[in-house]
């Protein structure tokens, strides 16, 4: 069998037809089938390469075979690409003089000891390539929460001085964080088609995430919510259980991992996670199908994997609701709203049990941006904020 | 004259590779006479754990590496269990072999058609576009209708392998990472329903090994018969075993154990050490066992040239991998060479779906998948089990309730080892010394010896310094 760019566009644009993508909002089989092929260079940095593979299950808008085949010019990607060696670095230096092309970086970027923590080939730190690829390159792809935000790579004590691709490079260049540990292949694939049809970025959200993706909360959309869709501007978002709020009327909560209920007595993250995963699903089946499954619906609370807080340094889930921490309702881990490792008993008032608190104490405790996607805030709480008198009140979250 | 021959980066691995050998003329033929393997990327995974909730580590451990993640969630929740003294229920049990198993196929498919078959085709006339070109172009390549019909087979294998995952979500949420391995079991109910959605999915994958993957395996050995002889490699085998067929592991599907010169023998897992001398890490962390293990960076150390530490058992060199479970099994005993690898891998692949075709069975709608019991405040744990490329071990350490120690010996930590305090050469190492390199400016022979390992690199990594002898000639390739 012969393959040819022109064949495989020309096939693989009657399929799109056949499917119907034409209907798949913003995107269309044009752009997918575009026939400018953009030169994509994709370093493997600080990472798993657990994004490329999810990237390889890709299906709802198209498959891997024919995003490489079709639309895109792949000249550099060492995971995939048959060249090896200098074979392989020539290929990317000539996309590098020719310039104009899409980088895609895959992993945080280790920054102490002059980056000697990674190379991307002999003599080239993936600080050295980063820096020098992003300088010529038409638009930055940080392909997951490592590139993102430094994610995994970066926690703990972070001895390698691991950093998102933003903090090495900047946004000179049009930078999207495609977030998540790993990446959705969908919201990459999706997001690049949205590129090569409208020739610009797609709208981001204040952490740079294209926002058609990471619009809403998991909360927002999570099965256990015993609501109808509550808007993400409606105070929703926060960290306190629903008991704190709705009393009675609450969703009954998971004593025990392997129960069904709303997880976040078992440290779920979904109220400040953002991300599209209670609709979209994971491991699509079909073109124009969303997936089979996802963390919540397999009885796994979400580890917040999209966001700047991951994995930070609580614990991403307990086995069993914590017993003693302060009485009726008290249910939350303290990591799901602080961020600074604390635990013990909650005080009398805390709004995650329900207290009639005067809001005391409420400097510094709790992180705005865990609630607010609008990087704004941070310091004292004011006078009747949510989180701490539970007073349900409109607020823009976003 | 000796030429060294780098080959940065190793492209079709998972990570950061590179090699460097030494070609001279032995015996009036050109062949690799010392050779070095170096992993270029380190993130201090380990050292990261340490404080955390020590239930992270099932879930944090995924992302050492998104190709066999659920290996990784597997030996740390087995290292957990032991801590916390609990075991999965059946069907907790089953469902996490199940998941594993489909990242198994999916992993050996894409291993076999994406990673190591572009070595064997000449896609000229095919594929002439990124990112299959440029490339290495020999003439002993497979050309015409084999190229043609492995070129099918590849896409064929892309949809596959993504068939597969999805397989593997059924009862893992999402892959590759998945949140429902956990200690204890797993957290995916069981109905009849997603039962006979992974029953359809896993028919397909039999399909595929049988009439696909097997016959294409077979192609390749017939039409390269001097690679059953090549790439031995240390010739020792070390398999920690996997696939528990009961509450204790004491039954597995591939079972646990050495081959050591010739001869079989039980894994003690205390025989386990670590050299570090020629690796980026303090002198201090070396010779310890994992139980002992620490991990104190020092890029830049004089001599060094990997990242990755150098495992060793009982002192001496063991390979890991697909090949090492089949032999220590006893369901393949042909040979260990480049070949062996390729061929092993296929037919586990097919014996390890052949057996989830029978586990789906033993599910009981219903019944429980998971059993609680409280994280202790100090104990420790050790998972033993095998990742698609080989033996996987995680070593916890638990104090005060938190994570006070965590080591992870990888199968290419074994595979991919720089040599140790002693000199001796890791598995990758010995089995590039003494292969012949026809053309030093496309060493395909090399690329197909260290392919044949499926190496992971992703925990370890590369600072790659020029040979030191003046008079070499350096050819970078």
């Amino acid at each position: 069998m012969a393959l040819s760019r022109r064949d495989f566009l020309k096939a693989s644009s009657a399929v799109a037809a056949a499917l119907g993508l034409r209907s798949l909002g913003f995107l269309t089989e044009e752009a997918l089938a575009a026939e400018g092929t953009p030169t994509v260079v994709w370093l493997q940095a600080q990472g798993c390469t657990g994004c490329s593979v999810s990237l390889l299950n890709s299906i709802y808008y198209t498959t891997i075979d024919k995003l490489l085949l079709n639309t895109l010019d792949m000249q550099y990607n060492s995971t995939v690409m048959a060249g090896a060696g200098s074979t392989a670095v020539n290929a990317a230096n000539a996309a590098y003089a020719k310039g104009g092309y899409i980088l895609a970086v895959e992993g945080a970027i280790p920054t102490a000891s002059n980056g000697q923590y990674c190379t991307v080939w002999p003599g080239m730190t993936a600080l050295a390539a980063v820096q020098k690829f992003a300088a010529k390159a038409s638009c930055v792809l940080a392909v997951g929460t490592c590139a993102s935000f430094g994610g995994v790579s970066a926690a703990g004590a972070n001895p390698t001085g691991a950093k998102s691709v933003q903090a090495v490079v900047g946004t000179s260049k049009p930078l999207i964080n495609v977030a998540g540990c790993p990446i959705h292949p969908d919201w990459l694939v999706g997001t690049i088609a949205y590129i090569l049809k409208n020739g610009r970025a797609p709208a981001l959200d204040s952490r740079r995430r294209p926002a058609d993706y990471f619009r809403n909360t998991i909360h927002s959309a999570c099965p256990y919510r015993n609501n109808s869709p509550i808007p993400p501007s409606s105070g929703h978002g926060g960290g306190a259980a629903c008991t704190a709020c709705h009393g009675s009327g609450a969703p009954t909560g998971a004593a025990r991992l392997g129960q069904t209920g709303c997880m976040y007595p078992l440290g779920c993250k979904g109220p400040t996670t953002r991300g599209d995963c209670p609709t979209r699903k994971w491991n699509s089946a079909a073109a124009g199908a969303y997936g089979v499954n996802w963390c919540i619906s397999a009885g796994a609370p979400c580890s917040g994997c999209t966001e700047p807080t991951f994995p930070g340094t609580g614990a991403l889930y307990t086995l069993a609701a914590a017993a003693a921490s302060g009485g009726a309702g008290g249910t939350a881990s303290c990591s799901q709203c602080h961020s600074d490792g604390r635990s013990g008993v909650l005080p009398a008032g805390h709004p995650s049990i329900g207290g009639s608190g005067t809001g005391g104490t409420t400097t510094g405790t709790v992180n705005c941006r865990q609630c607010h996607s609008n990087g704004s805030t941070r310091g004292t709480l004011p006078k009747g904020h949510p989180s701490i008198t539970r007073r349900r009140r409109e607020e823009d979250d976003d | 004259m000796p030429q060294v021959i780098k080959v940065g980066p190793v492209t079709r691995v998972e990570g950061h590779l590179d090699i460097e050998v030494t070609v001279e003329a032995v015996n009036g033929r050109q062949q690799v006479v010392d050779a070095k393997s170096s992993g270029t990327m380190f993130r201090g995974f380990e050292t990261m754990l340490v404080g955390r909730d020590p239930l992270d580590a099932s879930q944090l451990t995924q992302r050492v590496c998104g190709v066999c993640p659920i290996s990784h969630g597997m030996a740390a929740s087995l290292a957990l269990e032991a801590a916390l003294g609990v075991t999965a229920p059946s069907n907790g049990r089953i469902l996490r072999n199940l998941t594993l198993g489909a990242n198994y196929i999916q992993s050996h498919v894409l291993h076999f058609y994406h990673l190591a078959a572009p070595d064997y085709l000449d896609t000229t006339g095919l594929l002439d576009m990124s990112p299959w070109t440029p490339r290495y172009v020999t003439s002993d390549m497979a050309k015409g209708s084999t190229a043609a019909t492995f070129v099918d087979h590849y896409v064929k294998a892309l949809e596959i392998r993504r068939k597969a995952h999805q397989m593997g979500a059924i009862f893992g949420a999402k892959m590759p990472a998945s949140p429902t391995l956990v200690p204890g079991g797993a957290t995916e109910p069981v109905t009849a329903a997603r039962v006979t959605a992974f029953r359809a999915l896993l028919t397909q994958m039999q399909a595929f090994i049988n009439n696909v993957y097997i016959p294409d395996v077979l192609a390749v050995a017939r039409l390269f018969p001097q690679y059953a002889t090549l790439g031995k490699g240390s010739g020792n085998l070390l398999a920690y075993g996997v696939f528990d067929l009961n509450s204790a592991g004491s039954s597995k599907l591939l079972k646990r154990g050495t081959y050591t010169n010739g001869a079989f023998g039980q894994v003690n897992a205390s025989l386990i050490k670590e050299y570090v001398k020629y690796s980026w890490y303090s002198v201090s962390n070396t010779g310890l066992n994992p139980s002992r293990g620490t991990t104190t960076a020092y890029p830049g150390k004089s001599g060094a040239y990997s990242w990755i530490k150098a495992p060793r058992y009982n002192d001496a060199v063991y390979e890991a991998g697909p090949l090492a479970r089949m032999y220590v099994n006893g369901d393949y005993r042909k040979g260990i060479s480049v070949i062996d690898r390729v061929a092993a891998r296929a037919l586990e692949a097919k014996k390890v779906a052949d057996a989830m075709a029978g586990w789906l069975n033993e599910l009981v709608p219903g019944a429980a998948v998971y059993a609680y019991k409280a994280t202790p405040s100090n104990a420790t744990g050790v998972g033993l089990t095998e990742a698609p490329r080989g033996a996987l071990g995680h070593w916890l350490q638990i104090a005060g309730g938190k994570v006070s120690r965590y080591q992870i010996v990888t199968p290419t930590a074994w595979n991919a080892s720089p040599m140790d305090d002693a000199g001796r050469h890791g598995p990758i190492e010995q089995a590039l010394i003494g292969t012949p390199v026809a053309d030093p400016n496309q060493p395909i022979e090399l690329l197909r010896v260290v392919h044949s390992f499926d190496p992971c690199l992703s925990c370890s990594v590369h600072m790659s310094r020029p040979g030191d002898k003046a008079r070499r000639m350096l050819v970078r390739v």
